[in-house]
């Protein structure tokens, strides 16, 4: 047997989950009236996936840290609206410009990188992302300032995407593109030199791995993703803001991949889900049953338990919730000989 | 022209002001930064707490006494630092304790959590009515030359350089400084040479917690209102603990000066004379600290680390 690039993994799950996720729509539908409600939080989810696989090659493959991917998502999202509405591009070409496009953005904020290093490097990804806001609403002939701008719905190969039903479609197919392009990008060779650039920058240089483009790479990629991202957001949210793309975002992006284990692509993935989910799904659920009993300040105690979530599960998960699972599967496959003590 | 360089002159001076409440928390960042290589987001928190919890003092005392004076801001000041020390002390116990030994990204993401926390709670606990903060000094000022200083600037600037003086000579001269200092240095080393690490610990949160508090206080007076939004502040002294260099004292109170005038001036006379400035005004802080980044990696006074394979 020729043995696959994809050894150490259990492949024959892949497609299972995969129409799982094409499913899931129709099984919300029989199961409860709201459903669009729930699909819509879902294909933000979707969106933010996307974004959140690509932050991943960059803080948690490379090791540069980002606090400023918001301001990709926002390029992303204007640039594609600009192209679509005002120059009058087809959406499909939008699709491949604009990642191109926020990918040289990333390129060009890569340049710092080559200096700077660690929070130094977050900061001025931040100072980033406060440049690129006050930058879309200095430009208000095109953007609409402050005031934000209306999209156009996608048109995909004559296909109009009209609601939430077919945006979950269109998301999640390119939301398992990305997936899958992203762990070969990781298991490439590019990905082994994004990761011992992470783990000593020195070592990796005396192995003839070029810093200066790698590191640029990364930034290239990521910012590609992010661009993506925000084709999809402009054109199924159908209005965007500055509001939408504030710095809190980037920052919940970073706790998106933490929560999910740095340097873990499915981690990415689950910890997106789960703290979208989180926000828009169960704590208002919860918060309904509370109001029975007390009376509460609707907003700020949601955020209130959202942030409580967060801390306690940081202090007793720390490894995240792609580490919980390994840890799960580690116990269950020597299952009868357990040390004692290991799995807590 | 006279009038522009009165008009520098006059707002270089409460940019400096600003710029020592920068100073106070970017010397929050830095305190702990240099002790845990912990970047504490929860700063600009503590000191919304701060100054709400010296607000609340204040209320309380001035209904006590039946009116305000001097006697009841020193009062309220005093509780409010008894407040920050226990206050770093839960802190410790809630974020610093239970993930001594994770990697630092989980105790960042910790500190984010507690902003959250922190904010929401506030601001279910106070309302969603912004209060109105009461200065000590009212609105008295002194007149040099055509220059209109206000008393509360001259103040703030005072006691910033008063509790500067105190940190600096807290670290240079006493045991428990330079045993803070050798922490930073290299923690493990410091434990062999018998100093309590652990304890050294909870002191650097519990200074950090009062140099957060005390910096809402002078900071809330300056403020038309009092709300949750002021903890966004300590977002714009990040730039200030960056472009010191993180993790140098001196470098905090530099460059939380040099934004502070920066971000005055700007808003002030220059954007009055110079049209263009209006548009960038809000981002110019950010834009100084990239292009001094660009050319020294490790801030003003950052020392530039020295990497062994």
């Amino acid at each position: 047997m020729i043995k696959g690039r994809y050894d150490d993994e259990n492949l024959k799950w892949i497609p299972v989950l995969i129409i799982a996720v094409y499913l899931f729509p129709f099984l919300l539908k029989s199961a409860t009236f709201s459903y669009k409600y729930y699909l819509y939080i879902f294909n933000i989810a979707g969106v933010y996936i996307i974004l959140t696989v690509g932050l991943d090659i960059l803080s948690g493959f490379t090791g540069l840290m980002s606090l400023g991917h918001a301001a990709f998502l926002a390029i992303g999202a204007y640039t594609s609206a600009i192209l679509v509405d005002q120059i009058g591009l087809p959406f499909e070409l939008s699709l491949i410009i604009t990642p191109i496009i926020v990918g040289i953005c990333g390129f060009v904020i890569g340049f710092p990188a080559l200096r700077i290093e660690g929070m130094y490097l977050g900061l001025t990804t931040m100072g980033f992302g406060f440049i690129v806001k006050r930058l879309i609403i200095a430009f208000r002939e095109w953007t609409g300032g402050a005031g934000g701008l209306h999209v156009s719905k996608a048109t995909f190969f004559g296909y109009t995407i009209r609601n939430d039903w077919d945006n979950y479609f269109m998301i999640y197919t390119f939301a398992i593109l990305a997936i899958i392009i992203a762990r070969r990008i990781v298991k490439s060779k590019l990905g082994r030199a994004f990761m011992a650039i992470r783990d000593s920058e020195q070592a990796a240089q005396a192995s003839g791995i070029n810093l200066a483009k790698y590191k640029m790479m990364s930034f290239f990629i990521s910012g590609m993703f992010a661009g993506f991202a925000g084709v999809l957001f402009a054109h199924t949210n159908h209005f965007i803001s500055t509001d939408h793309f504030d710095i809190l975002l980037s920052i919940f992006f970073i706790v998106m991949v933490l929560v999910g284990g740095v340097g873990s692509i499915y981690g990415a993935v689950l910890g997106t889900l789960f703290i979208v989910l989180m926000e828009n799904m169960f704590i208002p659920l919860f918060e309904d049953g509370m109001s029975q009993f007390v009376h509460l300040e609707a907003g700020e105690f949601q955020v209130f338990i959202f942030g409580l979530i967060m801390l306690l599960f940081i202090i007793f998960q720390p490894q995240g919730l792609y580490g919980m699972w390994l840890k799960m599967r580690i116990y269950w496959k020597i299952f009868p000989f357990n040390p004692k003590k290991r799995f807590t | 022209m006279t009038e522009l360089i009165t008009g520098l002159l006059q707002e270089s001076i409460s940019g400096i002001a600003l710029g020592c409440i920068y100073a106070l928390i970017a010397l929050g960042f830095t305190l702990i930064y240099k002790a845990t290589e912990v970047v504490n987001f929860a700063q600009g928190e503590i000191m919304m707490v701060g100054a709400y919890i010296n607000f609340f003092f204040v209320t309380q005392f001035a209904g006590m006494t039946g009116g305000l004076n001097g006697w009841v801001f020193l009062a309220a000041l005093f509780c409010s630092i008894i407040f920050a020390v226990l206050f770093g002390i839960i802190l410790d116990y809630i974020i610093n304790r239970p993930l001594k030994d994770e990697p630092v990204f989980s105790i960042i993401m910790a500190t984010i959590s507690l902003a959250i926390i922190l904010r929401s709670l506030t601001a279910m606990i106070a309302g969603p009515i912004s209060l109105i903060p009461v200065s000590p000094f009212g609105d008295s000022t002194i007149k040099m030359g055509g220059i209109v200083i206000s008393i509360l600037d001259l103040a703030i600037i005072i006691s910033a350089i008063i509790l500067m003086a105190l940190f600096f000579f807290f670290f240079n001269k006493t045991r428990w400084g330079i045993a803070m200092k050798a922490t930073s240095e290299d923690s493990e080393a410091a434990q062999l040479m018998g100093i309590p690490v652990k304890q050294v610990y909870r002191m650097v949160w519990v200074f950090a917690a009062i140099v957060g508090v005390i910096s809402g206080v002078l900071l809330a007076p300056r403020m038309a209102l009092l709300d949750t939004t002021m903890s966004y502040l300590g977002l714009k002294a990040f730039p200030a603990a960056i472009l010191g260099g993180f993790g140098s004292i001196p470098g905090a109170v530099v460059g939380g000066i040099i934004l502070g005038i920066i971000e005055t001036v700007s808003m002030g006379t220059l954007s009055f004379h110079f049209e263009w400035i209006k548009e960038i005004n809000d981002i110019i802080i950010w834009i100084v600290l990239i292009a001094v980044l660009m050319f020294r990696p490790d801030g003003l006074m950052g020392e530039a680390k020295v990497k062994r394979v």
